[in-house]
């Protein structure tokens, strides 16, 4: 009998946030602020290299102009030998002067424009000219075969980290910067779910004392299975919702990506993820071509959304058990602001240390955080893009829910006396004495 | 008897909340339960519903110990109460019958009947931040009483409402009685006591200090208070009454007769009182003054707080 009254409990939990209008619109709204934050400097690149800006140079020194090259985004020209008319011509951006001595006074440039000038057509200049003159430099020097030395001196290196397992054998590739990337965002995710659905589970605790409905309903139904019975529906309405934002990510990563990347890239990732392909030959960036093959990876996408669930799970029932036990204990928010921060340091010291973690995710430090209960949710997460031994996830779990069993009965004990306690604002010691109480 | 709670005693952190208190419910009676603020009736409602557990002593229910499972036949309205404030008049009531472990479609039944009855169908659609409190207090009512349960327990029904209203939920309070159902009422509204119970306790500083009947502990307390309605002169009266009373009165009554309110030494006897006054005087009428609860409370209360 108890167990169907608890059910009651939920579903009209469940039922009554779900219902909101404020629940569905954040629900819908997220992932596609999320999509349009990713897709916003792709976004802008595109429209931003429109024209090409077309500069009429004079060049009183001689050597710059001869070497300076025009592309995309800039076009040079002789003021001198140009048939167009200078700065009254609309299409002309500016006019740049070099003056004769720039090679000894690294100054004496000037960009006259009618336009508002540009960070990138500035850097554009300066850069181009700054290699100009440190050739020339160069040069003064009358090195043999110079040119040839510069082309096999510039460099610029990938690398590529491949995981070894205890065999020996290479692992599946990877990269730091993406794991790092994965990891942050799966800290801050469970830390916002943790904080807006554990202070979601005290309010509606607080609400519920403050206009006397709990009395009400405690006459039917002990506070124990109440206190559960409201956990688990919010913790469902949690669940819901992050199970639509997986699906929506899901659907991007399985169906978007294909379709909006081209077709020679999403053939390469998946050459990638299969083993047949190496890094080296990519024709793409490294980083990028990792971050496809990983999206696209369903295997790694569904272990990662399986353990995130489990977290998730864990570390929602460990802090809304402690998020009741203070709202049962209070008469209204404001009271509660001084006790919220039992519930809200651990969490503050899940996600900093995550931050520690992600740089160093296999020191002992990380352990240590990713086995403590009211750590663990926030650090492991942040370390299972890199790849962590299975038989720590597994103690870790282990541990958290171990936790979670304690955790519960400590808080229904509180929240049994704290129900029935108005009016005096209740400190740390008797949160402690009425968990202690029989 | 429905309820008899044994020798109870309950202890918060340091403050003494009941201490052995004893009570017996007959079955369908109206059973009032009184005394001042503070002085422990919630938390010994809260044992008589399972919500607290006592720390010493028993409730027998039906005969039996009270378990978690008799409080399907327990309906409890809270003094301090409220409702979910964004949830529809309707989908409430059916949330709280549904907790009382009513079938979906028998809880909507019964629901909608009683709206009927109590003139509120109109209701069912309404979100309770609409209703006034009266409103709202009716439909605590209706949840409270919904799954005809054995014993009700009112507490401070009548607050938040109307005279006209608070007289239709005496009506209804006194038609459950009559459909066999018994009642625990909290108040301190003395008056009504007097109106619907037929039994009380009073309840003080956490032990009960008077209970019974209210008739029998009515005249309990009249102890020797009578009014003597008297014709003619009453001056030769006084000496002759003297040495039988502890204090006496006299107030005008109309057509020249004067009403004469006394109360008896202990030991002495109602006829040598009447003798006395008959011998001076014509006695017109006579009754015992019996006290109100009101006087029954404060002197009760008085007299335990004097020990």
């Amino acid at each position: 009998m108890s167990q169907s009254v608890t059910s009651i409990i939920i579903r009209r939990e469940y039922m009554e946030r779900v219902s909101k209008k404020s629940f569905i619109i954040t629900t819908i709204l997220v992932p596609v602020l999320m999509l349009i934050l990713a897709l916003l400097p792709t976004a802008i690149m595109l429209f931003a290299t429109g024209e090409t800006k077309t500069i009429a140079v004079v060049d009183d020194s001689g050597i710059i102009l001869p070497s300076l090259e025009s592309n995309d985004n800039v076009r040079f020209i002789d003021a001198w030998t140009s048939q167009e008319n200078m700065l009254s011509n609309d299409s002309i951006y500016g006019v740049l002067i070099i003056e004769r001595n720039i090679l000894k006074r690294n100054s004496g440039l000037k960009l006259l424009t009618p336009n508002a000038s540009s960070v990138s057509i500035e850097s554009e200049i300066t850069g181009q000219i700054n290699k100009i003159i440190e050739n020339e430099k160069l040069k003064a020097y009358d090195i043999e075969n110079l040119d040839r030395i510069l082309n096999e001196v510039k460099t610029s290196v990938t690398l590529q980290t491949l995981r070894t397992d205890s065999s020996g054998e290479e692992g599946e590739s990877q990269s730091a910067a993406i794991s790092s990337a994965i990891g942050t965002m799966l800290n801050f995710l469970l830390y916002m779910f943790l904080l807006m659905y554990g202070s979601l589970v005290m309010n509606s605790i607080i609400e519920e004392k403050n206009n006397r409905v709990l009395e009400i309903v405690v006459s039917s139904i002990n506070p124990k299975s109440l206190m559960i019975g409201k956990i688990v529906g919010v913790g469902l309405v949690a669940l819901t919702q992050i199970v639509i934002w997986a699906v929506i990510m899901f659907g991007i990563s399985t169906l978007l990506l294909p379709a909006i990347v081209p077709a020679e890239m999403m053939a390469e990732a998946q050459a990638i993820n299969a083993g047949s392909a190496d890094l080296a030959s990519t024709t793409m960036d490294t980083d990028l071509a990792l971050a496809l093959g990983m999206f696209t990876n369903i295997g790694f996408v569904m272990k990662i959304m399986c353990l995130l669930m489990l977290f998730l799970i864990g570390g929602y029932l460990i802090y809304a058990s402690i998020f009741a036990a203070i709202g049962a204990s209070v008469d209204n928010i404001q009271d509660a602001s001084q006790l919220q921060t039992i519930g809200i340091i651990p969490i503050f010291i899940g996600l900093f240390s995550s931050l520690a973690v992600i740089a160093d995710p296999n020191s002992t430090f990380a352990l240590v955080m990713s086995l403590i209960p009211f750590t663990s949710p926030m650090v492991m997460m942040a370390r299972i893009p890199f790849d962590v031994p299975i038989w720590q996830i597994a103690a870790s779990l282990i541990l958290l829910y171990l936790t979670i069993v304690l955790m519960i009965w400590i808080a229904a004990k509180i929240y049994r006396i704290g129900i029935f306690m108005y009016g005096k604002k209740p400190t740390v010691r008797d949160l402690i004495r009425w968990a202690r109480y029989k | 008897m429905l309820l008899q709670v044994k020798n109870v005693s309950k202890t918060f952190t340091g403050h003494q909340a009941l201490d052995s208190v004893s009570l017996e419910v007959p079955r369908g009676s109206i059973y009032g339960l009184l005394g001042p603020n503070g002085a422990g009736k919630t938390t010994l409602i809260r044992i008589i519903t399972h919500i607290t557990a006592p720390d010493s002593g028993c409730v027998l229910f039906d005969g039996h110990q009270l378990t978690a499972a008799d409080t399907s036949q327990i309906g409890y309205l809270p003094e301090e109460r409220g409702l979910y404030k964004k949830m529809k008049v309707g989908d409430q009531a059916m949330f709280f019958a549904r907790l009382k472990g009513l079938g979906k479609q028998e809880a909507e039944k019964r629901l909608r009947g009683w709206f009927e009855h109590l003139g509120i169908s109109d209701w069912w659609n309404k979100k309770v931040s609409e209703l006034s409190k009266g409103m709202a207090q009716k439909v605590q009512f209706i949840v409270t009483v919904l799954h005809e349960p054995k014993l009700l327990i009112f507490d401070e029904p009548f607050s938040g409402f109307d005279p006209l209203n608070a007289q239709v939920l005496k009506d209804e309070i006194l038609r459950l009685r009559d459909l066999g159902a018994t009642i625990i009422f909290s108040t301190h509204n003395m008056s009504s006591v007097e109106e619907i119970c037929d039994s009380f306790t009073l309840i003080n500083k956490s032990h009960n200090i008077l209970s019974g009947k209210v008739s029998d502990v009515k005249h309990e307390f009249a102890q020797g208070r009578y009014d003597f309605l008297i014709e003619g002169d009453t001056t030769a009266l006084i000496p002759a009454l003297m040495p039988m009373v502890e204090s006496h009165s006299f107030t005008e009554a109309e057509a020249g007769r004067s009403l004469l309110s006394v109360k008896l030494n202990p030991g002495v006897e109602l006829r040598d009182a009447i003798s006395a006054v008959n011998a001076k005087s014509t006695i017109v009428g006579l009754h015992e003054n019996l006290p109100t609860m009101n006087d029954i409370f404060i002197s009760a209360v008085n007299k335990a707080n004097e020990k």
